[in-house]
């Protein structure tokens, strides 16, 4: 099993660097992970992973892509409630790399 | 992620050189202890994995004449050897078709012909190594089962068939793939491949209906679990989730609205794919389509309605008949079928693709669409491989390549036909179906892609096509993935029901 | 002479039990194996009489081989559209009095020797110089071509070239058809050839020459596309019901 290491701690990770037990995740660990994945978090960036934090929480699943735009629309306004936005956030794709970084298992399927 | 580059268009399209050893060791995930339990295969390799392998293809080839036919018809002629995608795009030899089954052939032939005990460097037949095996993981996780093969072969013989063969084989000794195999223990136990729960499922479905009234003004209604509705659909989980294939989900919840049907989805039979194919398990295959039986009993369904899937539709269209009774002709005293066809309406074909469903009540005028909205898109289409080489629609063969056909072209006004020799049965398949649309694969995705994105981009310079209409979740996955790796926008893929959602006119007017 | 009469007489015994007895028993494992699912490659013919038409233009024509590839069609039609004329003129040897219609046949017989001997050679250039076909060669694929290289080019060398007493020959079948002894004209060419095909019999059910009887149980191309309409179960799968 493959394990990241974040402030001298280890932290179990699948063969593509998902977090095995979603309790593990930080903020420090979500870094970790953009930094892996060559994303520079700012206040966008996480935006996105808090809501797919919230939206996890109540439904133990990521958001459909079109749930995620239009919830984002909602907050910060419809210019940003595209997925041009989210493509420009998180290069391969917001369900799987902001998922990633989230510290939430990946989608599966034909996704 | 890697990076991964498209490799180039071949300037003339002939059969590449052999680059033996390209894709040599290149093999997907290999599923873990908790995942291969799940659905009931050993956690990991066995101790005596070779006698278990040898066992189960003796066993498989007593139960499949395809096998038994195949191992034994190959002359070698070659006529199957540049009829690969993945070849094509690869240029390993072992991802020619006939070497493929090859693989599996020296072993067939050293355990169970007389020539292969007596004189196997003579006619190719090899023990089963180690080496071998690891072999097999490798390039039998190399071909999509897209069947194009089996057009030309002088015999029919079907690489799909030798490939989930050996992923049978791979699975009865703890070897399995984990992509296809923690899918389908997620369909077991939450209803879909994506994992997607029932309230998830119903808030999407609420927000579908919300946009779509923002969007017409008009109250479609997208359902789930509603007794006695007469249509039953079902979609790969994909078009409750994914861009572009929630367009197509639209698509349906409108046809459905202006025919004015009673339909339902189901939270429990949320998922049309069904990866036990895939994995060429029997047994799988059947447990994942009997939710469907389960759940059309349940809510006492009149018809059968499948969305825009490929291998779902190979499955329902050709298998669900056989493996749950979903369709006709049973026999009087098979109870087991008859106690589903007695209350399915035989007016139709049962299960009916979404396709039919549409060129029908277009055929009937109870549809009307203004073409000029889809004016923005020139559009060409992509047969799927499971839908073209596995299956029909309508009632005539070939009905499975004009009816798409006939329903862009009755809501829109631009459609352009690909390379003749690459569209209808001699269609390429996307690159990422048979359980290979999984991202540690994605460099061969990327190859297998190459056949289809060089006749793209002939219409594309030729006709300025910006939109590839196709009717397969997984197709429509890999190429928004690939599309932007070859230079196209990853917008240009989507399905025929979005072209239908774009054009319908909805309301009494 | 007599010995070699006698031994030739027992090799075709034994030649003619090994392909009668392998072949039935290949085809009845053929059918005698279950078809579990319905894996017609379509578009198929949704008809019975469909699907005959559709075997008998693959049986004859060679209809998927040709979509495939010219040069192997080609070579391959040749070969085969000879080797039935071969063998069909053959006959005569077997026929006393010879049958009309291979009367018939007898110059077309004669010379189809020569356009399977075409045939034959351009199927294994292409198995010897493109670089695909080669790599998927085995020794055996190559030998099997080398066998009836052997067995049309003696043919050949006595219908044009030696001329062996064809007569004696067919005396010999006759009697050997009858299980009563008549001489073989000793001639090394003769003996060449009918070793040689004594050969190709035995090793027809064991070898890819199977190809022959496999094509009729194919399921991709036997089946009629009916799924929807008939329910198709195997018998163990129908277990699984229960």
């Amino acid at each position: 099993m493959a394990t990241i290491e974040v402030g001298g701690k280890t932290y179990e990770t699948d063969e593509e660097g998902y977090l095995v037990n979603l309790s593990d995740w930080d903020a420090d660990v979500a870094n970790h992970i953009a930094t892996t994945e060559n994303i520079t978090m700012t206040d966008q960036h996480w935006e996105v992973i808090n809501f797919l934090r919230e939206y996890f929480e109540e439904y133990q699943i990521a958001p459909a892509v079109r749930v995620l735009t239009k919830a984002i629309g909602k907050k910060l306004g419809a210019d940003k409630g595209t997925s041009e936005y989210l493509y420009a956030l998180y290069p391969y794709g917001p369900g799987k790399q902001a998922c990633k970084i989230a510290g939430l298992p990946k989608p599966t399927g034909c996704v | 992620m890697a990076d991964v580059a498209a490799p180039p268009y071949r300037v003339i399209p002939i059969i590449p050189a052999l680059k033996p050893g390209a894709m040599e060791g290149v093999k997907p995930f290999i599923a873990g202890d908790k995942i291969n339990t799940a659905i009931g295969f050993p956690g990991e390799l066995v101790a005596d994995w070779h006698d278990k392998a040898i066992a189960k293809m003796g066993e498989l080839l007593a139960k499949y004449r395809s096998l038994k036919v195949y191992m034994d018809a190959c002359v070698h002629c070659g006529a199957c050897a540049d009829k690969c995608h993945y070849f094509i795009g690869t240029q390993d030899p072992k991802n020619m078709p006939v070497a493929r089954q090859d693989l599996m052939r020296s072993v067939y032939r050293r355990y169970f012909t007389l020539p292969g005990k007596l004189f196997p460097k003579l006619v190719g037949a090899r023990d089963l190594t180690r080496e071998v095996l690891d072999e097999w993981y490798s390039y039998f996780h190399q071909c999509s089962e897209c069947r194009r093969c089996s057009v030309f072969c002088p015999y029919g013989i079907d690489t799909a068939e030798v490939t989930m063969a050996a992923r049978e084989i791979l699975d009865a000794v703890g070897y399995g793939q984990k992509y296809s195999n923690e899918i389908i223990g997620k369909v077991h136990r939450i209803g879909n491949n994506l994992g997607l729960p029932g309230p998830a499922l119903r808030d999407t479905l609420e927000g579908l209906e919300e946009d779509v009234k923002d969007a017409t003004g008009i109250d479609v209604r997208f359902p789930i679990d509603v007794k006695g509705a007469d249509v039953l659909l079902i979609t790969p989980s994909a078009d409750f989730f994914a861009e572009p294939h929630i367009d197509s989900l639209v698509g349906y919840a409108k046809v459905f609205h202006a025919t004015g049907t009673s339909w339902t989805l189901s939270s429990m039979a949320s998922e049309a794919g069904n990866f036990g194919m895939f994995i060429g398990n029997y047994e799988q295959l059947r447990s994942i389509a009997l939710r469907i039986r389960e759940v059309a009993l349940e809510l006492g369904v009149k018809r059968i309605v499948v969305g825009e899937c490929g291998h779902a539709w190979r499955v329902a269209y050709s298998f669900w008949n056989t493996l749950t009774g979903v369709g006709d002709g049973a026999e009087a005293g098979d109870h087991f079928a008859q106690l589903l066809q007695k209350q399915l309406d035989h007016r139709y074909k049962q299960p009916t693709h979404i396709c039919e469903f549409t060129w029908d009540a277009i055929e009937r005028g109870l549809l009307r669409f203004d073409k000029s909205k889809n004016d923005r898109h020139i559009i060409t289409f992509h047969d799927s491989c499971n839908v073209a080489r596995g299956s029909r629609m309508g009632d005539f063969a070939g009905g499975q390549f004009e009816i798409p056909r006939n329903i862009i072209k009755a809501v829109a006004n631009n459609f352009y036909e690909m390379s003749p020799e690459t569209t209808r049965e001699q269609t390429f398949c996307c690159g990422g179906g048979g359980g290979l649309l999984t991202d540690d694969l994605i460099d061969l995705r990327v190859k297998g892609a190459l056949p289809r994105m060089e006749v793209l981009q002939q219409v594309v310079d030729e006709h300025g096509v910006n939109f590839m209409a196709t009717i397969c979740a997984i197709c429509k996955a890999q190429f928004t993935k690939v599309l932007p790796i070859y230079g196209f926008d990853r917008r240009l893929v989507g399905g025929v029901h979005q072209l239908v959602s774009n054009a319908i006119i909805l309301g009494d007017n | 002479m007599v010995m070699a009469s006698t031994l030739f007489a027992m090799v075709f015994y034994l030649a003619s039990l090994f392909l009668v007895v392998g072949l039935l028993y290949r085809i009845a494992t053929y059918a005698g194996t279950p078809a579990p699912l319905k894996i017609p490659t379509t578009p198929a013919p949704t008809t019975q009489a469909g699907v005959v038409l559709r075997m008998a233009r693959e049986v004859v024509f060679f209809e998927s081989l040709f979509k495939a590839n010219l040069w192997i069609w080609s070579m391959g039609w040749l070969f085969h559209a000879s080797l039935a004329l071969v063998l069909a003129r053959h006959l005569r040897y077997f026929s006393e009095p010879i049958w009309g219609w291979v009367v018939l046949l007898q110059p077309f017989g004669k010379y189809a020797g020569l356009t399977m001997l075409a045939g034959l050679l351009g199927l294994w250039v292409r198995r010897l110089f493109v670089e695909r076909i080669r790599y998927i060669s085995t020794p055996s694929d190559h030998l099997m071509l080398v066998l009836l290289l052997a067995i049309t080019l003696s043919g050949l060398t006595m219908t044009f070239v030696t001329h062996t007493d064809v007569v004696a020959v067919k005396n010999f079948f006759i009697g050997w058809l009858r299980l009563s002894s008549a001489p073989l004209p000793t001639d090394f060419v003769l003996y060449v050839h009918l070793l040689g095909v004594a050969v190709l019999m035995t090793i027809f059910p064991i070898s890819k020459l199977l190809h022959a009887p496999g094509v009729f149980f194919s399921p991709s191309r036997n089946q009629t596309d009916n799924p929807r309409e008939k329910r198709h179960i195997a018998a163990w799968a129908s277990d699984l019901e229960k």
